[in-house]
């Protein structure tokens, strides 16, 4: 039960790490007429 | 403004520096920030946005009209201004290779008051800082 309950964690990982992966780390915007 | 634009969804913090003129963001985690979503809020707080530059990672991926463009969510990805560094990544279009680049997203257009948001902003590669 263990075994399979970590081959499906190891799946889901393998699925969704791609995508957690990608991701806007940084923004840095330049504004006028802030006072 | 800060408080504007903190209260936008994906946003964990916000850095405002009055002598500059820079807001720097902070996205959260799971990384879920809609750059269009933060220029409007800019407006909307009553002052104009220069210029965006952004450190995004993720895949390079065709758009539906064949050009190639950083897929940095499942259902995000900004098409590239074409320029050397981003022909330098086209082949990686498809690939499970991630790229981290800095970029330019937005740059207020010279002689006009307001920009135009209902295009789709493009991602103009200044620099690419990682692949793997």
């Amino acid at each position: 039960m263990d075994t399979r309950k970590f081959a499906l964690l190891v799946l889901l990982g393998s699925i969704l790490s791609p995508v957690t992966h990608a991701q806007i780390k940084h923004i840095e915007m330049r504004v006028e007429g802030m006072t | 403004m800060k408080q504007h634009l903190g209260r936008q969804s994906g946003v964990q913090n916000v850095e405002v520096s009055l002598i500059d003129g820079k807001v720097q963001v902070t996205p959260k985690e799971d990384g879920q920030i809609d750059p269009m979503q933060l220029l409007k809020a800019t407006y909307d707080s009553g002052v104009t946005a220069a210029e965006m530059d952004v450190i995004a990672r993720g895949k390079i991926v065709k758009d539906a009209s064949g050009d190639p463009a950083l897929q940095v969510e499942p259902n995000r990805s900004f098409t590239f201004e074409p320029n050397e560094l981003s022909k330098s990544l086209e082949s990686l279009a498809g690939t499970q290779t991630f790229v981290t680049v800095r970029g330019q997203l937005y740059k207020k257009p010279s002689g006009k008051k307001k920009a135009d948001l209902s295009v789709p902003l493009k991602l103009l590669v200044l620099e690419v800082q990682k692949k793997e």
